[in-house]
């Protein structure tokens, strides 16, 4: 397979978490379309790593880092929303503003 | 009989993994968009699978389509919410409505652009397709990138220890 034909889908797939992130209001919602935009850049990173790297290892690496910091961050981001959740019953980001100036 | 299976695996496996994204994206009900999630998150380590990259695809679905969506759907269960359903709103009515309106739908659609143009603009060298063995992953983990690995252990044990605080019910103990 050429390369253009995977970094043309993670174009497209990050497009479409980009998109998702900024429309939908659901915090859980949101943390998904944020795992689907570092999906992309996953593929991204071993398609590359696969067809133009001179070390074929490194993207794979920096794939295995990108899977860690997601994991942590879906860990942290449905915790601080079920505390979000457990106190207003919405998980709407648009009623969160209590830090709002 | 001369099939590309290859070609034929990889329009495959886009179909699956863009319309489960497109689904995530744009259904309503937040439960539907979670299962069409793991979908597009399996299609993916099929991709990995294509690059030759065996061992993040088995991590891919593990970790992903195991855990990150077991999380999720728990979370969609303990957050009690009350419109899990969510409303359903046409596309054209998505695009104007008055929270933001069409501009999310821009935004993606000239990074997007922007890219695809860039890519036809100056077409990406073939490569040769070398590929990585797990041995060799296992060793670059452990000497080339061995300060950053042990901090994202550090960092997955102070998340862990964060989500049990954050989640914790108040007045407890």
């Amino acid at each position: 397979m050429p390369l253009s034909a995977f970094v043309t889908v993670s174009a497209v797939l990050f497009g479409m978490g980009l998109y998702g992130a900024l429309r939908r209001t659901n915090a859980i919602t949101i943390l998904m379309c944020i795992e689907l935009m570092l999906n992309a850049v996953n593929i991204n990173m071993i398609a590359f790593s696969r067809h133009l790297s001179p070390d074929p290892v490194r993207g794979q690496a920096f794939a295995v880092f990108i899977m860690t910091l997601a994991a942590a961050e879906v860990s942290v981001g449905l915790a601080i929303m079920l505390a979000i959740a457990r106190r207003r019953r919405a998980v709407d980001v648009n009623e969160v503003n209590t830090l709002k100036g | 009989m001369n099939v590309n299976w290859q070609m034929v695996a990889f329009a495959f496996l886009t179909g699956v993994t863009l319309y489960s994204a497109f689904r995530v994206v744009t259904t309503p009900n937040v439960t539907h968009a979670a299962l069409y999630l793991a979908v597009a998150f399996v299609g993916i380590a099929g991709y990995y699978l294509l690059l030759g990259a065996e061992f993040l695809a088995a991590v891919q679905v593990l970790v992903y389509a195991g855990a990150v969506m077991t999380v999720m759907v728990f979370a969609i269960m303990l957050s009690g919410m009350s419109d899990i359903r969510g409303q359903r709103l046409s596309l054209f009515k998505q695009l104007t409505s008055p929270y933001w309106g069409i501009f999310p739908f821009l935004i993606a659609a000239a990074l997007v652009g922007t890219i695809l143009a860039a890519y036809s603009r100056s077409p990406l060298p073939a490569g040769d397709g070398r590929t990585a063995s797990l041995a060799d992953l296992g060793k670059a983990l452990l000497s080339t990138y061995l300060v950053p690995f042990e901090v994202a252990s550090v960092l997955l044990l102070a998340a862990m220890v964060g989500a049990i605080i954050l989640s914790r019910r108040e007045g407890e103990n």
